[in-house]
């Protein structure tokens, strides 16, 4: 058997594999750093951003982790599932795509919205959390998931503002997708921990309210403070405030996954190492 | 097989690292959508998010994303120290990815790579083919400014525009 036909032969094997088994500890596979990802030891599952590969033509790193049974959840951040449009089919099905080429056991996106009045903001951006907002993104996510083939997890959002207009939380507007959608939930801790500096919500009363028996994976990540301003910005190590609430969260639930990601100014390999080891320790209950 | 033989492929290097919200179809989009959610076969529920909530939610997220990549006013209500914040880290996301994509222009700007990005992002929205066209455009401002030499590049198309150029053109 040729090496192609090898991978072929492995990935569908794997792929049957992978539903319903919990995830484990993982990182954000990035193209500048795949080697990397292969190398690096207890990677469990890795994520991949939808929007930066081709389900024809998947990096061959991705082939090779998918041989060896690494689960690989493609990570949208364009589709603006909490914007005022119905999310664009052309997405939806990227998505699904990805999903399938992969064996994906879900797909995750943001509770955001990324573009408005034929404008890009180039980022995630927090949904004005009203009742009304609320029922356009509660239609938004249900046509998300009519197009999708597995589940969905939605990941809280790092802000750095808030509406005026919102009238609950981003965990009770969380609280209620989940409960109108059935939708999965991805909670990034290091958002939490941004949103507790930078607004003064705390992270132990999102996840007070967060349905956490919904969670399907969790997001850990670094960033730094700059003006008394915390910047989830991906590129440092992970503080040990993050950690914490991840350990606060562990407390409550037996998280299925947990996954580091690390964008630009990557360092060493035994660093990112070093970070998987801290997140195994942090997820240890007492 | 050697590590030579395992580059990632033109999708991956073409869009860059990380969160990088890429290649939107652009505006006019909305022209040919369903915006006001017409909820589809099986979607019953979907109706409760009838034209008035999605126009209204369209509305406020235009004007609050004006306010923060257009230069527009900040919208009543909000903290405008806030926004001047957003707008800031959107840019400096934005540099971030430019200076990946183009190690070039930060060798040629080098200190003043940062003021200079600022000065072309103000008030100018991340164009709809993505951080490419963001960098294609960064230098086309540099180069009719007189800051770098040079020919204008090509313009190459990404998978995605092609993907989703029957929505723009």
């Amino acid at each position: 058997m040729g090496e192609r036909a090898a991978v072929e032969a492995a990935v569908t094997e794997a792929e049957e594999a992978a539903v319903d088994e919990p995830l484990g500890v993982g990182i954000g596979w990035r193209p500048e750093i795949d080697l990397t990802v292969e190398r690096l030891e207890g990677v469990d599952f890795v994520e991949v951003i939808a929007e930066n590969v081709r389900p024809d033509r998947l990096p061959e790193s991705l082939r090779v982790l998918r041989a060896r049974g690494v689960p690989v959840i493609p990570h949208g951040v364009g589709l603006g599932v909490g914007g005022a449009e119905p999310p664009d089919p052309d997405r939806l099905a990227h998505l699904a795509a990805c999903a399938q080429a992969l064996g994906a056991p879900l797909v995750s996106e943001h509770l955001a919205f990324v573009r408005a009045g034929g404008m890009e903001a180039g980022h995630l951006l927090p949904v004005p959390r009203t009742r009304e907002a609320l029922r356009v993104v509660v239609d938004n996510v249900r046509r998300a998931q009519d197009a999708l083939e597995v589940p969905l997890a939605l990941e809280n959002v790092a802000a750095l503002f808030g509406w005026p207009q919102d009238e609950m939380t981003e965990a009770e507007f969380l609280g209620g997708l989940v409960e109108a959608t059935g939708v999965k939930l991805l909670v990034d801790v290091a958002n939490l921990y941004t949103n507790e500096v930078n607004l003064g919500l705390r992270a132990v009363d999102a996840l007070d309210v967060l349905p956490l028996s919904e969670l399907a994976y969790v997001h850990v990540a670094g960033g730094h403070a700059h003006g008394g301003v915390w910047h989830d910005t991906h590129t440092d190590h992970v503080p040990d405030e993050v950690l914490a609430i991840l350990s606060e969260l562990c407390a409550r639930v037996d998280p299925p996954g947990v996954l580091l990601e690390w964008d630009a100014d990557y360092p060493s390999d035994e660093s990112l190492q070093s970070e998987l080891d801290r997140i195994r320790k942090a997820m240890v209950r007492d | 097989m050697t590590d030579l033989d395992r580059r990632p492929p033109e999708a991956a290097r073409e869009t860059g690292p990380g969160h990088d919200v890429v290649g939107a179809a652009g505006p006019g989009q909305g022209a040919g959508h369903d915006v006001v959610g017409a909820a589809g076969p099986g979607q019953g529920a979907g109706g409760a998010a009838g034209s008035d909530a999605r126009a209204e939610l369209a509305r406020a997220q235009a004007e609050l994303l004006a306010a923060l990549v257009a230069g527009g006013r900040a919208p009543e209500g909000f903290d405008e120290e806030r926004l001047r914040i957003q707008t800031s880290s959107l840019i400096a996301k934005r540099r971030g990815v430019v200076a990946r994509l183009r190690p070039d222009l930060l060798r040629a700007l080098g200190g003043d790579f940062a003021a200079e990005f600022a000065a072309y992002a103000d008030g100018r929205p991340k164009p709809s083919g993505g951080s490419r066209a963001d960098a294609r455009d960064f230098a086309e401002a540099l180069r009719a400014a007189g800051r770098i030499a040079g020919e204008p590049a090509p313009r190459a198309r990404r998978w995605w525009a092609r993907l989703t150029r029957r929505r723009t053109g």
